[in-house]
């Protein structure tokens, strides 16, 4: 089958060029092994959250000190503060509504009661703009009786070291509660399919009304499903009412990959889930076409290919007893040939792993033996030179190479 | 260092693999809409390890699993989630007896031969309210649910009255499998099919000896007799393609599940030799027309809204692109692709009185969905999802196959092909 561009990967970066190719009028196929890192997304987007362990306050002013090798500056560091707002915007087209800028990072809180910086959250999300002036004094966390996917105790410890008094309020309705009899799936995803009728909805507000007396902003863990949830629950509850993020799978990350794939699919995009590159056809310094498990002998043909494969969780990148490599063309990857060099004790430490991707030249070009290969891009997480976990730079370098990885195929 | 240590997974199921990362509950629809079901990691992957140590572990809610593979496909670290669950089942179920009217709704070939004989009784009958009230009352089918109707000539008998002699004449050949439900409930599919394949002048021929492909029973807990079954299917199979060269086509996609990846997963029965020959027409057909081979000339009049709706098997196949690509290419098809959700029929699943109300719930999405598309057809590659869809929306729905042959101009496209009359 031939199209224009074919992506393998169909996780944030994937979907984001994708939609941007295809609303140029391009033919483009996602081939993705199954649901993406997305959804282990709480309902924020980083741009850059660190550099040498201390918070940024503007991604984009911080850019141009980054080494050479990151993402951002092969983008070019004056195209950030465009290409992001391009990617908010697309964002919203998809249906995700999402407050921040590019220039000053606000907080976000992780279920794990941890302040980070943010550039992008979710409209019905905690957002902090400045923790030295709280936006409120008092909040109500409402604890789901029997909930696995918050641990609140740690959740509330950390609001009140970031000044907050909080209230934890244990509750549950007839809904949540014969959710119980399943206790292994007593999880976010699973309450957001059951709290969806305007009467599960009341049952919840009644409980919050009842409760949470005095509470400047009620706090919820991110268990509604969309949008329309949250707004029937806020107007049913007489306070500001905020959701915070959950232990993955999240809601709101699943919600943003299936608005995205709708958007893709209804711009003509084919997306096809539940398959896995294994392999291509190189012609000297082009790709050809891909294969892949499930089309069999029937390769997918385009002009131009792009990598969005992901890092280890994902597959994008394996590692043996002997290499790191990337497994569907065996790229150039930049990562130490010595195993001793990609760990240190302390998981909590700076991993040498975590900045290890594909290697690409100066237009994110994959190599090959040394060679460029001039129709094959690498976006996102597959890419070498950045750190999601220490820098917070993860979403950011998804959204933003997508979006200039698509510039470049669009100007060929 | 690497040769001293152990680099593949050794277990036969592969639930090694997961992370328990949770993913596949988030797509489950069967978990969506009850509380009975753990869920699929639950179900599989971690209940397979109390499993092992003690079979006593069993639990008897993973009876409903709808097989759909959503979990599967889902699933970033490639374990065979559903496929686990299945296995699980039947090593449960071995050495019990399948109730009466498990057996009956597994046994698609058998009850469609009775009613072949008597199609006229039998359809009257079976859309009877005092024969639905029985059958909801004692075999424990939904009254809701109005069975297929039974064609009075089989396609088989069609095919040997109508089409067998004129097939050699054609300069190409396949084999056709063309299941129950062309068989007994639609031959129409089956001669849509002869139809286009002629006319790019493909000769179709049956298979020596063709059998139910067992996907009913195997959900249905015989899997005794669909191990015989499907041994049968596969000699057949093996003969056509080893000895006439042919490749076998398919209209349905469960039955190509089933035939391609189930015979190995579940049955034991080993068709790596002709897996890559059985095939989708839609997918045969797309290589063609790709190819250059053949050309296909449709009628300039034709002018129709469609919705395609992705088979949780056609999914977990990857071949809906295949048939989505075919109908685009009808220039007066207007095609709306639908969001891949279950339609909540799965087979028989939902023709038993205790699965109707989470059958509809499952499908309510799609439902919805569907009406707010506005179309006047929807297209999908699998029977039992025609069904539960033309029940819930009153929406007709037709294979891409039929949609296809409809919309051709036969005497062009035959024409440009150098086909004779």
């Amino acid at each position: 089958m031939r199209m224009d561009t074919v992506i393998m990967g169909g996780g944030l970066s994937g979907l984001v060029c994708g939609i941007a190719l295809a609303k140029r009028g391009q033919r483009v196929a996602i081939v993705t092994t199954g649901q993406s890192t997305l959804l282990f997304n709480g309902g924020s987007m980083e741009l850059l959250g660190c550099v040498d362990g201390k918070a940024v306050t503007s991604p984009v002013d911080a850019v141009a000190a980054l080494p050479e090798e990151h993402p951002y500056r092969k983008i070019g560091a004056e195209r950030i503060a465009d290409l992001a707002g391009q990617a908010k915007s697309l964002l919203s087209d998809a249906g995700i509504q999402m407050e921040g800028t590019a220039t000053a990072n606000h907080w976000r809180v992780t279920p794990m009661g941890v302040a980070k910086p943010a550039w992008l959250t979710l409209k019905s999300h905690l957002r902090i703009d400045d923790l030295d002036k709280l936006p409120c004094k008092r909040l109500a966390l409402m604890c789901v009786k029997g909930f696995f996917d918050e641990p609140n105790g740690m959740l509330a410890n950390g609001l009140r070291e970031m000044g907050f008094d909080v209230e934890m309020i244990e509750f549950t309705t007839d809904d949540i509660t014969a959710l119980r009899r399943s206790p292994s799936e007593m999880r976010a995803s699973s309450l957001a399919k059951h709290l969806l009728s305007n009467s599960s909805l009341q049952r919840v507000a009644d409980e919050i009304n009842r409760h949470a007396g005095n509470a400047d902003v009620v706090l919820l863990p991110n268990v509604l499903a969309d949008e329309d949830s949250y707004e029937t629950l806020q107007s049913m509850v007489n306070k500001p009412l905020r959701q915070v993020a959950t232990l993955p799978p999240a809601v709101a990350g699943n919600r943003m990959q299936s608005l995205l794939r709708h958007y893709f699919q209804m711009l003509g995009g084919t997306y096809l889930m539940g398959d896995t590159a294994v392999g291509g056809t190189l012609d000297g310094a082009r790709l050809v076409s891909i294969t892949t498990a499930k089309l069999g002998d029937m390769p997918l043909k385009a002009d131009e290919f792009v990598l969005a494969t992901g890092s280890f969780i994902s597959r994008g990148l394996v590692a043996d007893y002997e290499r790191v490599y990337e497994p569907i063309l065996d790229l150039d990857v930049d990562a130490d040939a010595d195993r001793e060099q990609w760990t240190r004790f302390g998981i909590l430490e700076p991993q040498a792993y975590s900045r290890y991707g594909v290697k690409t030249d100066g237009d994110l070009r994959c190599i090959k033996q040394g060679k460029t290969i001039h129709n094959l891009r690498a976006i996102g997480s597959v890419l070498s030179g950045h750190d999601a976990i220490k820098m917070g730079d993860g979403t950011g370098v998804s959204l933003l190479t997508a979006l200039a990885a698509t510039q470049s195929i669009l100007e060929k | 260092m690497a040769d001293k240590m152990q680099l593949c997974n050794i277990s036969a199921n592969n639930f090694e693999q997961c992370t328990k990362c949770s993913i596949c509950t988030t797509v489950c629809p069967v978990a969506a809409v009850t509380t009975d079901y753990p869920g699929p990691k639950q179900a599989g992957p971690d209940g397979e390890r109390y499993r092992l140590k003690d079979p006593a572990y069993y639990d008897k809610m993973l009876k409903l699993c709808l097989n759909c593979k959503r979990c599967e496909v889902a699933c970033p670290s490639g374990v065979h989630i559903a496929d686990i669950i299945q296995r699980a089942r039947m090593k449960a179920g071995e050495g019990k007896r399948a109730s009466l009217r498990d057996t009956m709704l597994a046994n698609t070939d058998l009850l469609g031969t009775v009613a072949n004989l008597v199609a006229p009784v039998a359809n009257a009958a079976l859309g009877l309210k005092p024969t639905k009230l029985v059958m909801d009352s004692v075999m424990a089918i939904d009254k809701h649910r109005t069975f297929p109707a039974y064609s009075r000539t089989k396609f088989e008998t069609w095919f040997k009255r109508h089409a067998a002699d004129s097939q050699e004449a054609y300069p190409h050949h396949v084999s056709y499998f063309h299941g129950c439900y062309v068989n007994y409930n639609f031959p129409k599919l089956g001669q849509d099919l002869v139809k286009l394949m002629n006319a790019v002048g493909y000769g179709v021929h049956l298979l020596d000896k063709e059998q139910c492909c067992g996907v009913a029973l195997i959900a249905n807990g015989l899997y005794k007799q669909a191990k015989r079954q499907g041994n049968v299917n596969a000699t057949s199979i093996r003969h056509a393609v080893k000895d006439e060269r042919h490749t076998v086509l398919t209209t349905s996609s469960s039955c190509t599940f089933n035939l391609r990846d189930e015979y190995p997963a579940v049955l034991g029965i080993d068709t790596s030799d002709v897996r890559d020959s059985i095939m989708l027409a839609t997918r045969f057909l797309y290589r063609l027309v790709e190819d250059g081979d053949i050309k296909l000339i449709f009628k300039q009049d034709y002018k129709h809204r469609v919705a395609y709706h992705t088979a949780c098997h056609m999914q977990r196949m990857g071949w809906h692109l295949y048939s989505i690509e075919m109908l685009r290419m009808i220039p007066g098809l207007d095609l709306v692709v639908l969001d891949q959700e279950c339609c909540g029929i799965s087979g028989t699943y939902g023709f038993k009185k205790e699965n109707y109300e989470r059958s509809q719930a499952i499908g309510s999405t799609l439902f919805k969905q569907i009406e707010q598309a506005r179309v006047e057809v929807v297209a999908t590659d699998c029977e039992t999802c025609k069904w539960q869809i033309e029940m819930s929306t009153g929406v007709p729905v037709e294979n891409p196959v039929s949609i296809l042959a409809d919309a051709l101009d036969v005497e062009a496209t035959r024409k440009a092909n150098g086909v004779k009359d």
